[in-house]
């Protein structure tokens, strides 16, 4: 057992977890943030993405031990209430939302890319998230709402 | 005022906000959890079973095999021959043995790697060829599932008028849903003894009957409840975890989720079934087709599952959406100890909608003709009949589609590496020569809403949203105004199963019954005249229930088993793909650039949600051209069976064609399927343009290019 302490959605929090649990296993049990999924646990949808220190990770790769000390996004932290972020919006409006199960780890690696890039290309969008499988939307809406989000 | 236009999902808001509550993210009190213990053999009696480590590693609460269900070892949608559990043998790499019930998902798992099942292999069959002549026999009652048959004219006189004849062989893989939320659920007891699963699923009330047959308890005694599901396209449509989830909750009176991993998933759901095609297709100089023969024969692995359904759907639109007057199709399919194929989008039409598509590009070739143009020649319209003979006498906007990349068509600028090529397609929308009704029903609620009552699963494809949006135009009453109750057995009627592109079509039509009935009722109460809903609902709800039913089942025949002729579905949906792909000859690989795609939807609904499903389809297509093929116990994860990811798609152009269907809700067919059937063979008609090689299997990955522009060198 570890006790670590990290920020998690702009609050300071501290756990214990085991040296083998996962980011994953850790922030959907212990903190019951079920907004990061799972749809292989090997690192290859992303559907797991949250945000390490403001950068992307697959959270099904990441061991628990590694946020001792940093800074940790969920899907959850975009929405404050019922206030959403500009993002979330474009992301309804665009369509870009078919099953949902894709969409929290979409968003944040998205939220990423918009805080590096102001004005992305559509081929930065797509690359930016390549990393994240869908299989309703073929990724077409999703861009627009990114590029939508990025006009605001 | 609500039908056309892009209404935003009733369920975005929660999605994105991560609210989305998904099979797997359930917990209850007192919770186990349940996991499966597979064969790694393709064939094999079960000479013993240890499962006594497994029984005393502590955390596990119990061991289920086929000894435990109280009823039928056996569920599937035609025949039941697909087991919970295997008795003696197994007959497919992936077919659960036993199940270990534990404290934790991880005790479980543990337990699990420590059943040792000692094994006497028998000499598997692997190919549906094989199988036809095998000794082997996997079912007692041999090795053929099903043959179906088309005949129209006859296809000799046909032959004798052609100018031209082209004969060739195709073939498809097999492949997987990937639907990104592998299944779950839970299933409990309630306080009232009943068995209650919620899941993640296609089909509520198709369910309700299998789990009631598997525990021999009335129907009534069983609950199924759809959670979110994280897509489906075909794979949850068959039970998936429902019937262990409820017989763990039988047995130990807790709560008991199953969840597969990502590999149990790829190890357990259906699949797309692999079709071998060899067509014969003749013409006249002036492009009219004279004839269409073919034979295929497909793989539907180890049990029926929708085998039987895929193998008449592909007989049935065999032909393509062209006008055929001799028509000869057999169409088989055969048991083979491969996993089970099922229903995957599309049901066996992207298979044969890549060797009819293929086929008009060699006569069309053949006759020095334009490629657009052979296919506007015959294509099917108005007052056109069938391979089946039925007459199509409204909705066909088949031409129209066909028009729509025209402009395109024509400007296409064809150099170097680049190609293009067309893809069409027809799609009966619904169950085939069946029927296939569904009901839905409204009641008035106290606090003055109207509640909608619907059986129908939205697995990510937007039927609620689209459901929605046909009642409230049709109640023509604010969103506000009405409540939506859904997805529980408990308290929806059957509309049937979320495949088959039926959804919008057939329950759309359900509700806009019940939606008008409602309405003659408000505007008796005097809802013109201004009294406001709410106190009309209040009155109502004061003096019992009332219920507004709706039902619409299409009208259809069943086929003729001899000829395949009567009226399999009452409408159908059209499409045109062109795809323009870059081909790279020193590495052998294709890229997708630009996809232009036509549809006949009869009416969008929701135009911005139809196109949601354009793109998804296409992308799905270019996994089906370019990259997916399962192979059983190789492909076992994402990391070993790849799906089209951002950087894979094209940009695209979409055109909604609107040829209005009567008997649909406000004139709508269906687009879920039809948005990817025609993609797999426009692109292998751009490669052919492109690098001036033809693919005859799918999918043309880099090997399988690589292969053919050495044997086009030699
Ligand atoms: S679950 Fe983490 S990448 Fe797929
Ligand atoms: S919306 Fe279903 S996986 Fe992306």
């Amino acid at each position: 057992m570890h006790r670590i302490s990290f920020n998690l959605n702009g609050e300071t929090t501290e756990t214990e977890v085991e040296d083998y649990s996962t980011l994953m296993e850790m922030l959907r049990e212990k903190f019951s943030l079920l907004s990061l999924k799972e749809g292989c646990g090997i690192g290859e949808c992303g559907a797991c993405t949250v945000l390490l220190n403001e950068k992307p990770v697959y959270a099904c790769l990441t061991l628990a031990v590694k946020a001792d000390g940093c800074d940790i996004k969920t899907a959850e932290y975009l929405s404050k209430g019922s206030e959403i972020h500009p993002l979330q919006k474009s992301f309804i409006k665009a369509g870009a939302v078919q099953c949902g199960y894709c969409t929290p780890g979409m968003l944040m690696s998205a939220y990423a890319l918009l805080k590096n890039e102001e004005k992305p290309t559509d081929e930065m969008i797509r690359e930016g998230i390549s990393g994240n499988l869908c299989r309703c939307t073929g990724y077409i809406q999703i861009v627009e709402a990114v590029r939508d989000a990025a006009k605001i | 005022m609500f039908v056309g236009k892009d209404i935003e999902r009733l369920d975005a808001l929660e999605k994105v906000m991560g609210r989305g509550v998904f099979a797997g993210d359930l917990t209850m009190e007192g919770m186990l959890f349940g996991v499966l213990i597979r064969s790694d053999k393709f064939h094999a009696k079960i000479r013993s079973i240890d499962a006594v480590d497994a029984l005393s590693t502590p955390g596990v609460v119990r061991i289920l095999t086929h000894r435990d269900i109280p009823g039928r070892n056996g569920f599937g949608i035609i025949k039941k021959d697909q087991p919970y559990f295997a008795e003696e043998h197994v007959r497919f790499p992936g077919e659960p043995v036993l199940m270990v019930i534990a404290l934790s998902e991880r005790i479980a798992r543990e337990a699990a790697s420590k059943v040792r099942i000692e094994w006497e292999e028998i000499a598997p069959v692997l190919d549906p060829f094989e199988a036809a002549n095998s000794k082997v026999s996997i079912h007692k009652g041999g090795n053929l599932l099903c043959h179906k048959r088309v005949l129209k004219g006859d296809v000799n006189r046909g032959k004798e008028e052609s100018d031209v004849i082209v004969e060739r062989t195709y073939s498809t893989q097999r492949a997987d849903h990937v639907f990104l939320e592998c299944e779950a659920g839970i299933g409990y007891p309630d306080p009232s003894g009943r068995i209650v699963v919620i899941s993640s699923t296609q089909n509520i009330h198709y369910k309700q009957k299998e789990v009631s047959q598997l525990l021999a308890l009335p129907e009534d005694k069983i609950r199924i409840i759809q959670a979110a599901t994280g897509g489906g396209f075909g794979g949850k449509l068959d039970v998936t975890v429902e019937g262990y989830a409820a017989l763990g909750a039988f047995y130990t009176n807790r709560p008991v989720m199953v969840r597969y991993t990502r590999e149990e998933s790829m190890l357990a759901n259906t699949k797309r079934h692999p079709l071998y095609m060899s067509y014969r297709t003749g013409a006249k100089k002036d492009g009219m087709l004279t004839f269409v023969e073919a034979k295929i024969v497909g793989d539907t692995g180890a049990y029926a599952s929708y085998g039987e359904v895929v193998a008449l759907r592909a007989a049935v639109h065999a032909t393509g959406p062209y006008q055929v007057p001799n028509v000869h199709v057999e169409s088989s399919m055969y048991f083979t100890n491969n996993p089970v194929c099922g229903a995957m989008r599309g049901f066996g039409i992207p298979q044969t909608a890549f060797a009819h598509e293929s086929q008009m590009d060699l006569l069309a070739e053949g006759l020095n003709m334009d490629l657009l143009e052979i296919r506007k020649i015959n294509a099917l319209r108005k007052g056109s009949t069938t391979a089946t003979g039925q007459v199509l006498s409204h909705s066909v906007g088949f031409y129209d589609t066909l028009k729509c990349v025209e402009p395109a068509w024509k400007s296409r600028n064809k150099k170097d590496n680049k190609g293009f090529g067309l893809g069409c397609m027809f799609y009966g929308i619904g169950n085939t020569g069946v029927p296939n009704p569904s009901g839905c029903h409204l009641t008035l609620n106290p606090e003055g809403k109207v509640t909608f009552h619907l059986g129908a699963c939205d697995i990510g494809q937007g039927s609620d949203t689209a459901l929605t949006q046909i009642l409230l135009e049709t109640l023509g009453i604010e969103k506000d105004s009405l409540e939506l109750l859904k997805g529980d057995s408990d308290i929806t009627r059957d509309a049937g199963s979320s495949s088959a592109s039926r959804q919008t079509y057939i329950t759309g039509r359900a509700v806009y019954e019940a939606g008008k009935k409602l309405r003659s009722y408000l505007e008796e109460k005097g809802i013109k005249k201004g009294r406001p809903l709410r106190e009309i609902c209040g009155e109502a709800s004061r003096g019992g229930r009332i219920v507004f039913e709706g039902y619409f089942d299409p009208p259809t025949t069943s086929l003729d088993p001899d000829t395949g002729r009567g009226v399999p579905y009452a409408t159908y949906a059209f499409a045109t793909h062109m795809t323009e792909v870059e081909v790279d000859r020193s590495t052998h690989t294709c890229k997708v650039k630009k996809v232009h795609a036509a549809h006949d939807v009869g009416k969008a609904i929701n135009p911005s949600s139809t196109r949601g499903q354009i793109y998804g389809g296409i992308a799905m297509g270019i996994g089906l051209a370019l990259m997916e093929e399962f192979i059983p116990l190789k492909s076992r994860s994402l990391y070993t069976y790849y799906i089209p990811t951002s950087m894979d798609m094209p940009s695209v152009e979409t055109y909604l064609v609107e040829d209005e269907e009567p008997t649909g809700p406000y004139g709508a067919k269906g687009v879920g399927e039809p948005a990817l059937i025609p993609q797999a063979a426009s692109i292998m008609n751009a490669i052919k343009d492109a690098a001036g090689v033809r693919g005859y299997e799918l999918p043309c990955n880099f090997e399988r290019l690589c292969l053919l522009a050495q044997r086009d060198k030699k």
